[in-house]
């Protein structure tokens, strides 16, 4: 025999079958044409089947509890239709001995199997459904699985495990160790006796939806197979909480019971099933009260819940850091902010003849300006951007700015500064970073300038609103080869003025296409010409300010007055 | 996504298209530092840059350095307007080894002097 089963694999020689008397009755049962008297006939021929079947139309399950004495009685009585579905439990139940699956506990089987009948007969009374129909439907429904263990004894070992999973679970587990499953060999078997289309399609279709072209009849009784699974499966799942709400929902989908019912129901499942035993003559033995299920379901929610609760404890103790390290973080950055405005000179005067101005897009900015009297009485001053943005850019505009402030007081050659400067940036560069520059030293008293460029844009020189000269880049910027050659250009600034401008002011976006660029840049310096400085600086960071969609980028501005 | 490398005459040639800014030059940055960490000698084709701002000419200027520290040949190749503007207004024309085509960079037998 195969390890895997697949429903086209099985050899019908292969199935197990009833014994041969109840097999005859279950055919001529399922003859339409068989008449009561030749039912009658066949039973007697089988006196061991007749007992069997006047116990159990005589138990108290049944209803008829000490009235049917003889086969022809049972069939006025209880009628041809229940006698069939009796005749036909009773040979299902035979056809599989205890012997032939040794190590298959058989009696548990069949216990469920009785489990779910009771469920399924009190359900379909409950739904107006026939009731001798559900509970054959219920015994047989699962016979399928029984024949995948008679196919593959090597697998019966996986029994106590498959008993005990909710019924979703272990179709999926069936599914893994067979190759196949319950419902489809199930079904293959019941087309194979013949048995009533509404047994065999329950038999198929109560794990799968039902196909469409199955009448709404049909339907209702693979509705309540599935129904009828998961009833029982309240009793026997390890899973307790997952299989009785699983089952209330589908109660209520089906069927429209509410909560409550199903409740009922449920309740009444062992008194039910011991009835049912004794008629069957089984022993079912001590089961699971309804009280006992929903404490442990009860329980396991309680767990889910403690443990939803500790997650939310986790959640809420992570969000609280996240805002603590958030907090700790924006205090560092107005630290860091804090301190860089301090590298910004404070101490603008006429007397300097220099000015300056920063706006920062960001908490932290890579552009900066510095100016300081040297003790010759002239001025150094400087402008400078990072390249990138961001705590990096700050960091090296921080080096920078404190090598120009502590190098510049004594060394007044704005190219050999910055050749002294670049040796130091050079040495601890990383990432490409570069800074483009422009350095210089002004006479208050004779506006004599010296400036150097190092990549940064053109210092743009205006005599009042034109602009009369340009001084662009000599050098490429800081950090890049330590054997820069920086130049110095000398001149004298009476009557005029210098800007100098970081990029943020170049770039600025004033619609979504168009950047401000240098031309506009000089309109605006030459627009506010006759403003005094720290003004005018003010004036044309506003006016750029305004007409500029967002600021993405620092805006620095210094600005060297000569002596008029 | 990524930029084309292609191989070439013993150089992995970096083709750099588009805006070369913020959002795209750490890619272009990876690129080519991944041909240089190769031991590949690297030219970057500049030729379908709109734009480069400063932290794109960053990634330009990291292999550059890193390419002098391999003793490997690093070279603009093919460069637009767009960036040429850039790059001379930062005198930067005066750091890289600039050439018309991969043909111009051939014909020449040293870029380094």
């Amino acid at each position: 025999m195969a390890n895997h089963t697949t429903v086209e694999s099985i050899n019908p020689a292969d199935l197990p079958i009833p014994p041969e008397g109840a097999f005859r009755i279950i055919r001529a049962c399922n003859k339409e044409s068989t008449d009561a008297h030749q039912l009658g006939r066949l039973l007697e021929r089988d006196p061991v089947l007749t007992i069997e079947i006047l116990r159990i139309a005589n138990s108290a399950y049944f209803g008829f509890s000490g009235k049917i004495t003889t086969v022809s009685r049972a069939i006025a009585v209880i009628g041809q239709r229940t006698l069939r579905h009796i005749v036909l439990c009773v040979a299902m139940r035979d056809a599989l001995k205890p012997g032939q699956l040794p190590a298959l506990s058989v009696e548990t089987f069949w216990t469920n199997a009785l489990r779910r009948a009771v469920c399924a007969r009190a359900l379909a009374t409950h739904s107006g459904l026939d009731d001798d129909t559900g509970f054959t439907i219920g015994l047989l429904q699962d016979f399928g699985l029984l024949v995948l263990f008679y196919l593959n004894p090597n697998r019966i070992a996986e029994w106590p495990g498959l008993a005990e999973l909710a019924p979703d679970d272990r179709y999926a587990m069936e599914r893994q160790l067979f190759d196949s499953t319950h419902d489809q060999v199930g079904q293959q078997l019941a087309e194979s006796w013949n048995l009533p289309q509404e047994l065999s399609l329950a038999m198929g279709f109560h794990h799968r939806h039902p196909t469409h072209d199955i009448d709404d009849s049909k339907t209702q009784y693979c509705h309540l197979a599935q129904c009828a699974d998961w009833m029982a499966a309240v009793f026997t799942s390890a899973d307790k909480r997952h299989t009785l709400s699983n089952c209330q929902a589908l109660l209520d989908k089906h069927f429209g019971i509410p909560r409550v019912e199903t409740d009922q129901l449920l309740s009444q499942t062992n008194e039910l099933l011991s009835e049912a035993a004794q008629a069957f003559g089984f022993d079912v033995g001590d089961q699971v009260s309804y009280d006992a299920v929903i404490q442990q379901a009860n329980m396991r929610l309680l767990e889910e819940n403690q443990n939803i609760q500790e997650m939310n404890w986790e959640l809420e103790n992570v969000l609280k850091e996240r805002d603590r390290v958030a907090a700790e973080l924006k205090q560092e950055l107005d630290l860091a902010r804090e301190v860089q405005r301090s590298l910004l000179p404070t101490d603008s005067t006429d007397q300097l003849s220099v000015f300056g101005l920063n706006l920062s897009a960001k908490a932290v900015s890579g552009d900066f300006y510095d100016f300081l009297r040297l003790h010759n009485g002239k001025v150094a001053f400087c402008i400078a951007d990072v390249s990138g943005k961001g705590m990096h850019a700050a960091l090296l505009m921080a080096k920078t700015s404190s090598l120009f402030h502590c190098l510049g007081k004594s060394l007044h050659d704005p190219a050999k500064l910055l050749t002294m400067i670049n040796r130091e940036i050079i040495e601890t560069s990383i990432h490409g970073m570069f800074i483009t520059i422009v350095a210089g030293v002004i006479d208050p008293e004779t506006s004599d300038v010296v400036l150097s460029n190092a990549g940064h844009l053109p210092v743009i020189r205006m005599r009042h609103s034109q602009p009369v000269a340009e001084y662009p880049a000599l050098s490429p910027p800081l950090g890049i080869m330590p054997e820069t050659q920086f130049q110095n250009e000398k001149f004298n600034l009476k009557h005029d003025s210098l800007y100098l401008y970081t990029d943020g002011l170049l770039e600025a976006k004033i619609t979504a296409q168009e950047r401000q660029g240098k031309e506009r840049l000089i309109n605006i310096f030459g627009k506010y010409a006759t403003k005094p400085p720290v003004e005018r600086l003010q004036y044309i960071i506003a006016n750029l300010r305004q007409h500029c969609e967002e600021m993405e980028d620092d805006m620095t501005l210094l600005l060297i007055e000569g002596t008029s | 996504m990524g930029y084309k490398i292609e191989e070439a005459a013993g150089f992995a040639i970096v083709h750099l298209e588009g805006d070369v800014d913020l959002s795209r030059s750490p890619t272009a940055r990876q690129a080519i530092l991944d041909c240089l960490q190769e031991r590949q000698h690297v030219l970057v084709d500049l030729t379908a840059v709109t734009y480069i701002d400063s932290s794109g000419v960053a990634s330009l200027v990291e292999g550059f350095q890193v390419s002098r520290r391999m003793s490997l040949d690093f070279a603009l190749i093919g460069v637009s307007d767009a960036a040429m503007s850039v790059l001379q207004l930062a005198r930067l024309d005066q750091v890289f080894p600039i050439f018309a085509s991969l043909d111009a960079r051939l014909a020449q037998a040293d870029p380094k002097t």
